[in-house]
């Protein structure tokens, strides 16, 4: 994508995304638009989002699909580097072509080589000190991405990072601790609404993920507050 | 009566102790007889008796369970009450070994009730009376009721106590447990029950064959196994 067209829908990404940031919105909402824009403005094939959980540990709390192969792939690629070493340091990490990836995360290079990858680049997710996850970025082939791409990346996840770690909750670390939390616990939630869904709508738990937020777009709802309902039987759709 | 039922439910309902032998009194205590007994047998839970309101309530579970045959176990295979009014005289059902072995007992009545959780199948809870006796429809849902949550209650503690043990409590991992979530949530669509309840019974199936929770949650989003409410009770497609 090239020039006027890409800073177009750029801007545009910018724009959905500070939409999203009104009052009493979903974590996981404003993540999962994140790597949709993601997808939509950047030169990549695919994007997940890891949150740092109470212990550290990176959790995948959105991505561009919801195929079980692809979150796997993600969820491995949280332990090994470039995820692991960009959380830790608050750095960009790129990694192109895998097959150098050391024998210690074959997993990963496995399991994202089966789906084609063979580039992938990992923002932070910070702001100042505060460290909150990853934003990892795939791409099919084996060129890195470009510098122009990385800095949007960066500045779409800076934006989102704002958004979470807002003046309120910023000055009391225990605030932001719960909110992340929560993001990841409403994963749990949803995780179960997809379940629910697939059952009675005899879908696949991909196809669930798409229903579920499609009803909660065209009613204006958040993603969770629909997977808890759905849940808890209240809502059948 | 309608009080002791009450508080025997909030009883079982915060019940957190280690210790269940008491359980079966509160039960005892909220109806029109002379006992009460919980036990735990068939194909998930060993067979025992794990608590029995006095002595003869804990004859009247010990032989049916050394018998293999009596209300108790019709129950649980029927997951429907069995309700004996006048078993000495006029016995309902037919246990070739059981009657006669209880006419040398002071027993009149017998009211069984299964203990099961969705499709698995726990035990039971008798009620007895040493004179004949009946029981109203509404103390018959009573009974039910504290049956519910004495299940729940029994599945939970086999549950944790089997926690240290392999391969129940293997450890899983963070994809694994995506897959865990959404068998949960097949399962509360397809039995129409609660998340705690469904996990319950996701984690008391895996208990049950001895497999790990991630195999059983796979089993059911491949469509392999299947929760029903139909008599069966499960499916397995496999």
């Amino acid at each position: 994508m090239k020039g006027e067209l890409r800073e177009a829908r750029l801007i545009e990404g910018f724009a959905t995304l500070a939409d999203t940031l009104v009052e009493g919105y979903d974590v996981v909402d404003l993540l999962q638009t994140l790597v949709e824009i993601c997808q939509d403005v950047l030169a990549v094939d695919a994007v997940g989002l890891l949150l740092a959980d109470e212990t550290g540990e990176l959790d995948v709390v959105a991505s561009t699909s919801e195929d079980p192969r692809l979150v796997r792939a993600m969820q491995l690629g949280a332990e090994a580097r470039p995820c692991h070493r960009c959380f830790e340091t608050g750095e960009q990490v790129s990694l192109v072509g895998l097959d150098g990836a050391p024998a210690e995360w074959s997993g990963f290079r496995d399991a994202a080589e089966e789906l084609g990858f063979g580039t992938v680049a990992a923002v932070p997710m910070r702001l100042r000190e505060t460290r909150i996850g990853v934003l990892s970025l795939y791409r099919t082939d084996t060129t890195a991405l470009s510098d122009a791409d990385l800095r949007a990346a960066q500045a779409l996840a800076d934006v989102a990072t704002i958004g979470i770690l807002h003046e309120r909750v910023f000055r009391e670390t225990d605030a932001v601790r719960t909110q992340l939390q929560r993001a990841l616990n409403t994963r749990v939630v949803i995780e179960q609404a997809k379940g629910v869904l697939a059952h009675t709508h005899g879908v696949s738990t991909e196809e669930a993920f798409d229903l579920l937020r499609g009803y909660a777009r065209s009613n204006r709802l958040g993603l969770h507050d629909v997977a808890q309902q759905l849940v808890g039987r209240t809502l059948i759709f | 009566m309608a009080d002791a039922f009450t508080d025997a439910l909030q009883e079982l309902r915060e019940f957190r102790g280690d210790d269940p032998s008491r359980l079966a009194e509160p039960i005892a205590r909220s109806f029109p007889v002379s006992g009460a007994s919980i036990s735990t047998l068939g194909e998930v839970l060993s067979s025992e008796t794990v608590s029995a309101s006095d002595p003869l309530a804990a004859r009247l579970d010990e032989l049916q369970l050394d018998l293999g045959e009596g209300p108790c176990w019709d129950a649980l295979r029927t997951i429907s009450p069995v309700l004996e009014p006048d078993i000495r005289h006029r016995p309902r059902g037919s246990w070739p070994v059981f009657l006669p072995a209880i006419a040398q007992e002071e027993i009149g009545a017998v009211f069984a009730f299964p203990l099961a959780v969705g499709h698995l199948r726990l035990g039971a809870v008798d009620l007895y009376s040493v004179d004949p006796t009946t029981l109203s429809p509404l103390q018959a849902r009573q009974a039910s009721a504290l049956a519910a949550v004495v299940s729940r209650l029994i599945l939970r503690r086999a549950l944790e106590a089997a926690s240290d043990d392999e391969p129940v409590a293997a450890p899983v991992d963070r994809y694994s447990r995506r897959a865990i979530h959404q068998a949960t949530g097949m399962v509360i669509a397809q039995l129409g029950v609660s998340v705690d309840d469904a996990e319950m019974l996701l984690r008391g199936h895996a208990y049950a064959e001895g497999r790990s929770m991630a195999d059983v949650a796979g089993d059911i989003l491949n469509g392999h196994l299947r929760f029903t409410v139909e008599t069966d009770g499960i499916e397995d497609l496999a």
